[in-house]
């Protein structure tokens, strides 16, 4: 028992270290190496401690750490904790110059606390160091997040975030989760239509893992069941939306965004954030059941768009023309729906939603405030066919549909996506191999994501992949084709 | 009216006591197939079962990977609904799988599993039934069947043999089709029930090209809740060389399961405290 419990302390001291010396050295690779350093003392005198509570402290001086250890692995909360989490490192290299995109670190603990009447808490926080800061370079300013979701960063290269923190519990059969949470809506994989209660940080675009770049929010959750149905009611106060790439991030977003007329100067205004919790709070429904084989779901949402609207004005001044953009957030209606059924070896699903007030730019000069709104109606269906032994082959159709087309729209009217998965187990589910390829239409731009998976052991996993974008600098995936990459991980599980 | 003496009454008595105290083995060595069959399936194994259960991989190497998991099983007549919740090591902790397994074999059953890296429950295919139960040696369909026996094969005696010291009759199965044989990856099972508790002790199954494939070990037998039941299962793949072991503990018959255990929404929540 102690050395399960105990051993989750060694990695979140080891990173913090890690994450503190990273930050204060004026050289990113001294700051890394003095921080790895750390982490093999530490973990090598835990390994000591647990595996032999008698050895005499070593040279490092650990008698406080060690005080400490023997309180938690005495006191009565020890029966109550219940720890687990994840300790990770991936590796990208870009393959067009061969830089480094990012060596990152990211220690995941996660804390299950079994608190009187049988509620449970649950703590995940989110250390993370990455050595070359291209991703996020210096100390983004997190604008559209809230002040209490704010992560807080160690430096240039390494951040600590409460990702989550929520209690819960079954009162009266009804779901009670209250806290910082992730709720995910949908039957997609990849590209979303109703996977949007929670916003996403876009600071790997959309490579990274949705479980990593899904924004946590602070809500109220429950989920109420209804004879066969259950009704899910969300209230949502957090007001969080996108945090998008700044200026000189790797996926800074370049294509699809408003350009400043040529010589004409443009402000832009501070966002307009939503600044009231009740009466500017997301609330959300969905009601799902499971009917003559079909699982079935309505979803009803009304949110703020989680980016801003790019309001633009141009004004005449003494001076001559200026244009003046006003960020602002706007809200819509979300309605929408989800089915899925199994027929033999085929698996068939799909959602839908529409969206009643989507505002999009527009380049058209007689247009007053640059900035055309309407209804917009998203879909995707998916074929998922497990007809060959230990293989998923899925194909997926997205289209998106604005009712209203305008002229100088920065998008198309209609929208077409498409995406195929391989994906095949080996040696017993030790090795997996997948390969996920996804499609615009329009654009024809893309990207392809080839991974191999290895189950090293039980609690370690290692993998190696390779992003490839393509396509035109206009389209959503081509603008960062550049951005291809190689990418190796190893995850060691606690 | 004829009266009988007391000696011929405790003489037919004797006779009739003699007949019905034919030894066991005798009325068992007279069973058939299909017979035993019926007895292996319609033992008594609960309306109700929560258990805990290890899960010890070994490759050909002798590496190992382990595995914990909690399961809730119960029957709505013949309905059979069950969900396994990983609980251990922390890369599949919170990993579920929910099933419906129906008893019209033109229904096909009902699956999900919930994977916490996509947040998601999936809707899964049921008819991969042949493929091994992620990344054991035990196919999706024989942890449906449990302790029980198919009811897509053609049952036949072969005969009595000692297994580890018990005396078991043995029964052979062959799929009733070509495609169920290729559906379940099976072209023969071999089965050793013990009658005392009409439990199977081992069995053996050969894939569709006829090789030897796998050898079931069931040990560890005891009463709970006044059901027979398995503690220790292992698994051999003779092709692989690859092992599966599965200690089940906590074993429990009487408690009641709510209904909710096996909705989606218990899949994500998972299982607390554990």
């Amino acid at each position: 028992m102690t050395s399960r419990r105990a051993q989750w302390l060694a990695p979140i001291l080891a990173l913090l270290i890690l994450g503190i010396t990273g930050g204060a050295s004026a050289q990113d690779r001294t700051g890394g190496e003095e921080g790895l350093r750390s982490l093999s003392r530490i973990v090598r005198l835990f390994n000591q401690r647990v595996a032999d509570p008698r050895a005499q402290d070593g040279e490092d001086g650990a008698n406080g750490f060690s005080a400490l250890m023997d309180w938690l692995l005495e006191s009565e909360f020890r029966d109550r904790v219940y720890v687990s989490g994840t300790l990770e490192t991936e590796t990208g290299i870009e393959t067009e110059d061969g830089d480094f995109q990012k060596l990152e670190f990211i220690l995941k603990p996660e804390f299950e606390i079994e608190l009187p009447k049988d509620w449970y808490l649950t703590v995940i926080p989110r250390v993370r160091y990455d050595v070359f800061d291209e991703l996020e370079p210096d100390q983004p300013e997190q604008n559209s997040i809230s002040s209490w979701s704010r992560r807080l960063f160690v430096g240039d290269h390494g951040d600590i975030e409460l990702r989550e923190f929520y209690v819960q519990n079954i009162i009266r059969d009804v779901y009670v989760t209250l806290g910082k949470q992730q709720v995910v809506w949908g039957k997609a994989d990849g590209l979303r239509v109703l996977d949007v209660v929670n916003p996403f940080d876009f600071r790997e675009f959309i490579l990274d893992d949705f479980d990593d770049s899904r924004i946590p929010l602070w809500m109220a959750n429950l989920e109420i069941p209804i004879k066969d149905a259950t009704l899910q009611l969300l209230w949502i106060p957090d007001l969080t939306y996108h945090q998008l790439p700044e200026d000189g991030a790797t996926y800074e977003f370049v294509s699809n965004v408003p350009q400043p007329m040529p010589g004409v100067p443009t402000t832009v205004e501070d966002v307009d954030r939503p600044d009231n919790l009740i009466t500017d709070s997301d609330v959300g429904a969905r009601l799902s059941w499971f009917w003559e084989g079909w699982d079935l779901s309505l979803n009803y949402l009304y949110h703020y768009d989680d980016i801003p609207v790019l309001y633009r004005q141009l004004q005449i001044t003494p001076t001559g023309p200026r244009v003046v953009v006003s960020p602002e957030y706007e809200r819509t209606h979300l309605i929408g729906g989800t089915f899925s059924n199994a027929f033999g070896d085929l698996t068939f699903r799909g959602e839908l939603g529409y969206s009643t007030d989507k505002y999009y730019s527009t380049t058209d000069p007689n247009d007053p405030d640059g900035v055309h709104k309407t209804g917009e109606f998203g879909y995707v269906v998916g074929f998922d066919w497990y007809g060959f032994s230990d293989t998923l082959l899925s194909f997926q159709f997205f289209q998106n549909i604005l009712m209203d087309d305008a002229p100088g729209l920065l998008r198309d009217q209609v929208d077409n996506n498409a995406s195929f998965l391989v994906r095949r187990d080996f040696m017993n589910d030790t090795v997996e191999l997948s390969n996920l390829w996804v499609h615009n239409l329009n654009d024809h731009d893309g990207f392809n994501r080839s991974k191999v998976k290895y189950a090293w052991r039980d609690d370690v996993n290692v993998w190696a992949g390779l992003d490839v974008l393509y396509g035109t600098k206009e389209g959503l995936f081509g603008q960062f084709e550049e951005s291809s990459r190689v990418l190796v991980g190893m995850e060691w599980s606690f | 009216m004829k009266h009988f003496s007391a000696p011929r009454l405790l003489a037919a008595f004797a006779v009739i006591a003699g007949l019905m105290a034919a030894p066991a083995s005798q009325a068992q060595e007279e069973l058939t197939g299909p017979e035993i069959f019926e007895k292996v399936n319609n033992r008594d194994d609960g309306e109700f079962l929560t258990r805990d259960m290890k899960i010890v991989m070994t490759d050909d190497s002798g590496k190992t990977r382990e595995q914990n998991t909690h399961t809730y099983r119960r029957y709505y007549g013949r309905e059979k609904r069950a969900v396994i919740f990983y609980t251990d090591p922390a890369n599949v902790k919170d990993t579920g799988f929910l099933t419906y397994d129906y008893p019209d074999p033109d229904k096909d059953d009902d699956q999900w599993l919930y994977l916490p890296a996509l947040r998601r429950v999936r809707r899964i295919s049921s008819s991969n039934r042949g493929d091994y139960y992620l990344g054991t040696d035990l196919t999706y369909e024989d942890i449906k069947l449990d302790t029980r026996l198919s009811d897509e094969f053609d049952w036949k005696r072969v005969g009595t043999e000692d297994v580890k010291g018990a005396e078991c009759l043995v029964i052979e199965g062959t799929p009733k089709s070509r495609e169920i044989a290729e559906e379940l990856g099976y072209s023969k099972f071999k089965a050793w029930i013990d009658p005392e508790m009409w439990m199977m002790r081992r069995s053996d199954t050969w894939d569709t090209n006829g090789n030897f494939l796998k050898t079931v070990w069931w040990e560890d037998f005891t009463q709970i809740d006044g059901i027979w039941t398995v503690r220790r299962m292992f698994t051999e793949n003779h092709k692989t060389g690859h092992t599966t072991l599965m200690e089940f503990s906590e074993i429990d018959f009487e408690t009641p399961i709510d209904d909710d255990k096996f909705t989606e929404r218990a899949l994500k929540r998972g299982v607390r405290g554990r």
